[in-house]
């Protein structure tokens, strides 16, 4: 029979500012992880993935994997290893544990991930971000840090399809409704349009409540073979159906889409991993989509098959994102509420959907079946995509 | 005053940190486009097997892995397609405002768009359609060690885009 992946179980630490190290992270989230499977000791988990991207400038510290897993109490044997795809770099491990398992090189993968990005000077983290995009070719453009490229996007946006700054602002208040309840979120606090609107300005069009913060964070989820799965936990199995990731250009020069607001490589992504799942966008019950900025979310809905390309904007001012509408989004606060420690992302998204389909969540979808993650990383280079299920493909 | 920092790295330039990419011959295969952009050309790499020119220049052909590839020359003006303007909260080693242009190039142009800072434009100066050109400067030396701890400066240059109405 063959060997299937499933989530059996996730935590994170408080994200925020935090008075922590990324190893003192790490164990937090780690701890939160197995109390939330009582059965799962240490021991038991032969693969490690850890998905970090600043570690090496942030905290002088590359090889991470071996340092986290030490730790932990982790003595992996079927692989332990460092993932390194910047805000996709959670999602990247889950997918990579899905293959390890189905293939049988591994049984029991914890895929962890962590940032501390508050380091005793800001600008050194501002600094940094210089590495996060092609260093010799877009970061001496003043590129590094994302608002202007995003402004961008936003603009390109308006232009071609008449998206206004008052459906940008609606993401935003959407979403911190959500995290105003999450007491891992980096903020908790119920935003009004009024105050979404008045914001001060980052870079016009996009204002405060546009943009997600910096953060310090972590989070950690077991991915577990089907029939240790079983053994393990006595809640609803969710598999990893599918998923895909499409990097088709790096330098942003080589766009490949038609104009700014175009993500032709989310397209392709989203197609492949639908295809992989075996659903399309209309099977999809609850999703957590990439607001590292608001005007992010409203192109994700078009790219991903949710509406139709240019009615982003309307679809999520009309309320289709919210629980009860078409498809439910960022039901724990999403980026712009939780924060956006890089590597930890995709796994926080993961834990939500997890929850979700488990029938576990703060904000229950009812009946949520299939359940979608996306990312999008570094200076909107690559796209990841995972699809979780109640029932295998 | 004392010198700030760590003890041991006092009077040290820590290369591995700088902005700016290493532009020298001894570590960098494609430093002719320094060079030529020190002679006023934009310019990147175009395969003689294949025909394709890629930016940013390489090493290889991306479409063929051919490595028989010559310089060629850009265009250096272009349209502006849209545009940001940041003031408040510009990085560190930028200053505001920080204009940041998506440029096209053209259509006889091998390489469609680009986004590029514009400088020497004050906020509000910009539109859409507003014709860019090509500006080459200075940006700072970094140290070589050549040998027995003496240290060579290589000079170095960058570009960006500025109005072509002054
Ligand atoms: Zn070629």
């Amino acid at each position: 029979m063959a060997r299937r992946a499933c989530i059996i179980a996730g935590g994170m630490c408080k994200w925020g500012v935090r008075e922590a190290s990324l190893v003192d992270m790490v164990q937090e989230a780690a701890k939160e992880c197995l109390e939330d499977i009582p059965g799962l000791k240490p021991k038991d988990i032969d693969g490690f993935l850890f998905a970090s991207s600043y570690a090496g400038r942030c905290s002088f510290q590359v090889n991470t994997a071996p340092v986290m897993a030490e730790r932990l109490g982790l003595k992996p044997t079927s692989i332990c290893a460092r993932v390194d795809v910047l805000c996709a770099g959670g999602s990247t491990g889950i997918l990579l544990a899905k293959g390890l398992v189905e293939s049988g090189m591994a049984d029991i993968v914890m895929v962890a991930g962590g940032e501390k990005l508050y380091t005793p000077q800001k600008w050194e983290v501002f600094y940094s971000e210089l590495a996060s995009i092609d260093h010799d070719w877009d970061a001496p453009h003043g590129l590094g840090l994302p608002p202007p490229f995003f402004a961008l996007i936003a603009k390109e946006h308006m232009k071609h399809y008449g998206t206004t700054k008052e459906q940008m602002a609606w993401v935003s208040v959407t979403n911190y409704n959500y995290g105003s309840e999450n007491p891992k979120a980096q903020f908790q606090k119920k935003l009004t349009l009024e105050e979404a609107l008045g914001a001060p300005p980052v870079v016009p069009p996009l204002t405060l409540y546009d943009c997600c913060p910096i953060t310090d964070g972590a989070a950690a989820v077991i991915i577990a073979e089907e029939s240790r799965a079983k053994d393990l936990t006595d809640r609803p199995l969710v598999y990893i159906r599918g998923g895909a990731q499409a990097s088709l250009h790096s330098v942003s020069a080589n766009w490949p889409g038609e104009h700014l607001a175009d993500w032709a490589h989310l397209r392709v992504a989203a197609k492949r991993a639908y295809e992989s799942a075996g659903v399309g966008p209309e099977d999809i019950d609850v999703a957590q989509t990439h607001d590292c900025f608001s005007i992010s979310q409203i192109i994700e809905v078009e790219e991903l098959g949710f509406c139709k390309k240019g009615e982003g904007g309307s679809f999520i001012e009309s309320g289709q994102t919210r629980i009860g509408g078409k498809i439910p989004l960022n039901t724990d606060g999403g980026l712009l509420s939780c924060g956006h420690p890089f590597g930890a992302t995709g796994i926080r998204q993961a834990i939500e959907i997890m929850r979700q389909l488990q029938g576990r969540a703060r904000f229950q979808v009812e009946g949520a079946e299939i359940g979608l993650t996306h990312n999008l990383s570094g200076l909107n280079v690559e796209h990841t995509i995972v699809i979780y299920g109640r029932e295998p493909k | 005053m004392a010198i700030l920092g760590i003890p041991i790295l006092e009077d040290k330039y820590p290369v591995t940190m700088d902005m700016w990419p290493l532009e020298a011959k001894e570590f960098n295969r494609v430093h002719q486009f320094y060079e030529n952009l020190k002679a006023g050309k934009f310019t990147t790499t175009r395969c003689r097997t294949c025909g394709h020119v890629a930016y940013p220049p390489r090493v290889i052909c991306p479409e063929c892995y051919s490595d028989e590839l010559e310089w060629v020359e850009l265009p250096k003006r272009g349209r502006v397609i849209n545009f940001t303007e940041e003031v408040r909260g510009v990085p560190l080693g930028f200053e505001s405002p920080l204009i940041h242009a998506w440029i096209d190039l053209g259509e006889g142009s091998p390489i469609k768009r680009i986004l590029s800072r514009v400088i020497n434009c004050p906020v509000g100066k910009l539109k859409e359609g507003s014709e860019v050109q090509l500006v080459v400067f200075e940006v700072p030396s970094h140290p070589i060690e050549v040998k027995g701890g003496e240290m060579r400066w290589a000079e170095r240059v960058f570009f960006a885009f500025e109005p072509v109405e002054k």
